[in-house]
């Protein structure tokens, strides 16, 4: 495949590689936030506080990465015990605009969440890693299932829809790269799919052949593979019934769970302004700082949520066609290094952040072009915000750590 | 055993290799879409116009009187917003608008703190700007980026009813009580909410509800179009009508100029408030916002009271209203006969006592009977008699005729006064700091613990009047009527209190003979009191109904610290009752 040639480096040349695909990404952060603040050089402008965030992650980086793999693999159980501690404080603390996701050190708020998605990625690569003899058994999926479920259930208390998304993001790659048979990943992905596709009845028999071909193509015992199908079936002809048979007003509050946005004046506002925004910049751009629906601030948190759509209006789909190739070079050389890493455990954990970045970069940009509801989730390394740039340099320093090997 | 061989598959490496490149295609194809192949109709869009959606208001529904008065209106003001995003030096920017609109940038300062609700929403800084200060404003648009000027609607008052109570006031929502209020209802910061009285009650009827605006924009944030799709309207608040004479509110309240006290009329066949006044008052728009802190301080310190609705938040002792009480009890288990006389000698010693009990009249009424004690109000007829009943059939009477619990009157605040009943007694004077001849004594002329307001005085007169099925006291015109729980006693008893109350008024020696009705066919009962208190002079209690065309109507006036009963509240009772009859003669006329 033409794809691989790539591989072909070494890991050595890898790592350079990240750093200067980051350091290319934060440069495009500093040039947008710059360009929106009316004072960049004022100490509450958000360029200004990007750079002090900057230094001081930077800081937590270097420390990072000299932490040695084995330290975290030995306690990957207490560190993900103590984050999950960590992210239980906010409920015994006032709340911070109704929800219980920052806690408030007074200079800034940290909001543990960002974390935790870190701390389940090693946990799970461990558990994965010591079982690594019986990982052909469908019982394998069961341990680190619950973990996800768990560290996502905390956070969609908070409530934080947007992070809980986030933290099941890793599970899937992280076991299919572990071994998992296709059969097992293929069982998880199709219920899902199942309920999704039952409210169109020409969706629902367009996936009920796809899977009846899957089914069949799959080594199993004929009885297992027919109850498995037809316990799907069922699941997605029930689906709308339950739907149907819910009060409106639980219906309502399932929707607005969702999309708590449903407000006319709220996210539909914001995404029409975004994309008006994206469609104005055109090929080129409006030019650095001459974004008229950024600088006249029609465009909502364009410092964080929406810092792509001025991008895109500042710097054209050149720029964004920039950001997205800075984008895959940075996941695909993640995934060179764990491909290439010498250690199970290690290569792993690289896979999960990986997916973890890469369902920020998608889930951001999907948002801005309409095409996925509100969600406040930040872009890795362009957004501006202290916590999660904090997690984004923790990640790349694990990274590092462990490519070492 | 850390170390185990990483067995990644190629497969897989290609696997999520793909996915990267899906996803990432994915939404390079939608920018792609957007800002190339779509470009001509966003870009146009954005050069020309911009949609930005407006919050329209419609006006808060009016209070009006029962005939159609218009009570309480709205006026439009000009009100000073500050959208925090776009100022670009606030503390100068203050300064200069201090020196256009009067105001100090402490006090700019302070509102812009306490009505701030985020960098994209208008801030409320100042209110009532007259027009020369927009102009002035305006003229110096370009000193001022961030800082707009809007309409708004303010309360006025009818400036003869300016200053009753019952109406109540609007006050601006700040970011602390967001939370507690009806989310349904999309209070804003700086929004105006009814604060107290009818305006707070009825808030839901008379709040507008809003609308928005879609309204395209240039470049310069100008407005250049409306659009009318998917607008939303705005609609008005709907009026009011409050059960309210005007005419006689006016007249109620002049007569109560200079005194502090409460007046009530009411009809007691709909449990129609037709006046309720409170003195003294304050001119309710000063709540508008332009008052200064010290005018402030001056009304909340004042020791007359004059934010306080006497009506239906003010408590007093009842004084002999409430020997009406024991009459009902003595009848009822037939303790007396009503027509048996005793002797009153000026001076009442309990037996086994020492200490004596006097009469207000020092030279004794002589030979009483029941009658002529209500009539009189004989203390030592009742001193003897409320020896007879005991202290829990008192105060479950009492209670049945609702003191010690609120009229449920459509007004916020109400308080609910206090009957001192058993529990009462052993709570604050111990098992045996209190006797209960002792406490009857004193519950019978309405004295000691026991604390009614006004309205519950109004609330036992319309009892009364109707011989136990009155209606539920109320503001609203058109809420439909309701009735309290209804009391039975044999008629006798009735007739033996309507009878007392009748001499009270119309006998040689009624005490409340002032308030009779020369020239008039219409027939006055009524009850005076005296309520001794430690606060200083006596508070003059009268409390009556009549009869107008076969409409029953009824009265309470209190003077805090007036005096007697007699002598102080008969004669405005019988003032404001002659008023009402000749009102609503010369209305059947017309």
């Amino acid at each position: 495949m033409l794809l691989d040639q790539f591989i072909s480096s070494t890991t050595k040349d890898s790592v350079s590689r990240l750093f200067f695909i980051i350091i290319g990404l934060i440069a495009f952060s500093l040039m947008t936030l710059y360009s929106i603040s009316d004072n960049p050089l004022s100490s509450n402008s958000s360029f200004y506080r990007q750079c002090v965030f900057l230094i001081f992650s930077f800081i937590v980086f270097i420390f990072v990465k000299n932490i040695s793999m084995k330290t975290i693999h030995d306690n990957s159980t207490i560190i993900f015990i103590a984050t999950f501690i960590f992210c239980i404080i906010p409920f015994f603390l006032p709340s911070v605009e109704y929800t219980y996701r920052w806690i408030d050190l007074g200079f800034f708020y940290i909001q543990p969440s960002e974390y935790l998605k870190c701390a389940t990625v090693i946990v799970i690569a461990k558990y994965l890693s010591n079982h690594q003899l019986e990982v052909k058994d469908n019982s394998i999926i069961v341990v680190p299932s619950i973990l996800t479920l768990l560290s996502a259930l905390i956070v969609l208390n908070q409530p934080d829809l947007g992070t809980a998304v986030i933290m099941c993001a890793p599970l899937l790659p992280m076991l299919l790269w572990a071994g998992v048979s296709n059969f097992t990943i293929f069982l998880m992905i199709a219920p899902i799919i199942t309920i999704l596709a039952a409210s169109n009845i020409i969706y629902f028999t367009v996936w009920a052949f796809i899977m009846f071909i899957c089914f069949l193509s799959f080594q199993a015992n004929i009885i297992t593979k027919s109850i498995l199908y037809f316990a799907n079936i069922f699941t997605g002809l029930l689906t709308p019934f339950l739907w149907n048979n819910l009060a409106a007003y639980q219906k309502q509050r399932i929707l607005t769970f969702l999309n708590p946005d449903l407000d006319p004046m709220g996210s539909a506002y914001h995404i029409i302004q975004s994309i008006t925004a994206i469609g104005s910049g055109g090929l080129f751009g409006k030019g650095w700082g001459a974004g008229s629906q950024t600088q006249l601030k029609f465009l909502p948190v364009q410092e964080s949520d929406f810092i792509l759509s001025v991008i895109a209006e500042e710097l054209g789909f050149l720029g964004i066609l920039c950001v997205m190739i800075f984008c895959f070079l940075l996941i695909k050389t993640l995934l060179d290094i764990a491909f290439r890493s010498s250690d199970y455990f290690a290569s792993l954990v690289i896979v999960g952040l990986g997916s973890i970045l890469l369902s920020h970069i998608f889930i951001n940009s999907a948002m801005t072009i309409g095409l996925m509801p509100v969600k406040g989730l930040p872009m890795p390394f362009i957004s501006a915000g202290g916590s999660f740039l904090l997690s984004c340099f923790i990640m790349i320093g694990l990274v590092v750590s462990f490519s070492k090997n | 055993m850390l170390k185990i061989e990483n067995k990644a598959d190629i497969f897989h490496y290609r696997t999520l290799l793909f996915i990267l490149c899906f996803a990432l295609f994915s939404l390079l194809s939608r920018y792609f879409y957007l800002q190339v192949i779509d470009y001509d109709r966003h870009f146009s869009k954005s050069k020309v116009n911009s949609v930005k959606a407006l919050t329209t208001y419609a006006p808060r529904g009016l209070i009006l009187d029962r005939y159609g008065e218009i009570l309480v209106d709205n006026y439009p003001t000009y009100i000073l917003t500050v959208k925090p995003y776009e100022l670009r030096d606030k503390e100068q920017e203050f300064v200069k608008l201090s020196s256009i609109i009067g105001i100090d940038t402490e006090e700019l300062n302070r509102r812009y703190k306490k009505y701030h609700r985020g960098p994209f929403l208008p801030t409320t800084i100042a209110k009532n700007l007259t027009f020369e200060q927009i102009s002035q404003i305006e003229e110096m648009r370009l000193d001022f980026p961030g800082v707009q000027y809007d309409r708004s609607d303010e309360r006025i008052y009818s400036p003869i009813l300016n200053d009753a109570h019952f109406l109540g006031y609007l006050r601006e929502v700040d970011r602390d009580t967001i939370p507690k209020l009806d989310k349904n209802l999309l209070y804003r910061a700086g929004e105006l909410i009814g604060w107290q009285g009818i305006e707070k009650q009825y808030e839901k009827e008379l709040r507008f509800s809003k609308g928005v605006d879609y309204v395209e924009v240039d470049t310069h944030g100008r407005e250049i179009f409306r659009l009318n799709n998917n607008n939303i309207p705005a609609f008005p608040g709907k009026d009011l009508s409050l059960t309210i004479d005007a005419n006689l509110q006016r007249y109620c309240r002049n007569i109560l100029e200079g005194k502090k006290g409460s007046v009530l009329v009411s009809n007691v066949n709909t449990g129609e408030i037709l006046s309720m006044v409170s003195s003294p008052s304050y001119d309710l728009s000063i709540y508008r916002g332009t008052t200064s802190e010290v005018e402030w301080n001056d009304l909340l310190k004042n020791k007359d009271k004059p934010l306080l609705n006497r009506s239906i938040a003010g408590l007093y002792p009842s004084g002999s209203t409430l020997k009406l009480i024991t009459v009902i009890n003595l009848i009822e288990n037939s303790l007396v006969d009503p027509s048996d006389s005793l002797l009153c000698t000026g001076i009442y010693v309990p037996p086994g006592s020492t200490s004596e009990f006097r009469c207000w009249n020092e030279n004794g009424h002589g030979l009483v009977d029941l009658n002529k004690a209500i009539a009189q109000s004989c203390n030592i007829y009742f001193y003897e008699t409320v020896q007879l009943i005991s202290l829990k059939d008192w105060t479950d009477t009492a209670k049945q005729f609702g003191f010690n619990t609120s009229t449920e009157i459509d007004l916020p605040n109400e308080k609910s006064g206090l009957i001192p009943d058993q529990d009462f007694y052993i709570k604050n004077y111990g098992r045996w700091g209190w006797s209960e001849r002792g406490a009857l004594l004193n519950l019978t002329l309405g004295q000691g613990d026991i604390l009614i307001t006004p309205v519950q005085a109004l609330k036992f007169t319309n009892h009364i009047a109707s011989r136990g099925e009155t209606a539920q006291l109320r503001l609203n015109l058109s809420e439909e009527i309701s009735y309290y729980d209804k009391i039975v006693y044999p008629e006798k008893i009735w007739n033996h209190i309507w009878d007392g109350m009748f001499d009270t008024v119309n006998a040689d020696q009624g005490s409340g003979w002032r308030a009779r009705l020369n020239g008039s066919d219409v027939k006055l009962f009524g009850k005076t009191s005296t309520a001794e208190n430690p606060h200083g002079e006596p508070h003059a209690w009268f409390i009556g109904f009549f009869d107008v065309e076969d409409t029953t109507y009824s009265i309470v006036v209190m003077i805090e610290n007036g005096g007697g009963g007699g002598a102080i509240a008969s004669p405005i009772a019988g003032d404001i009752v002659s008023y009402y009859i000749n009102s609503s003669k010369s209305l059947a006329e017309n």
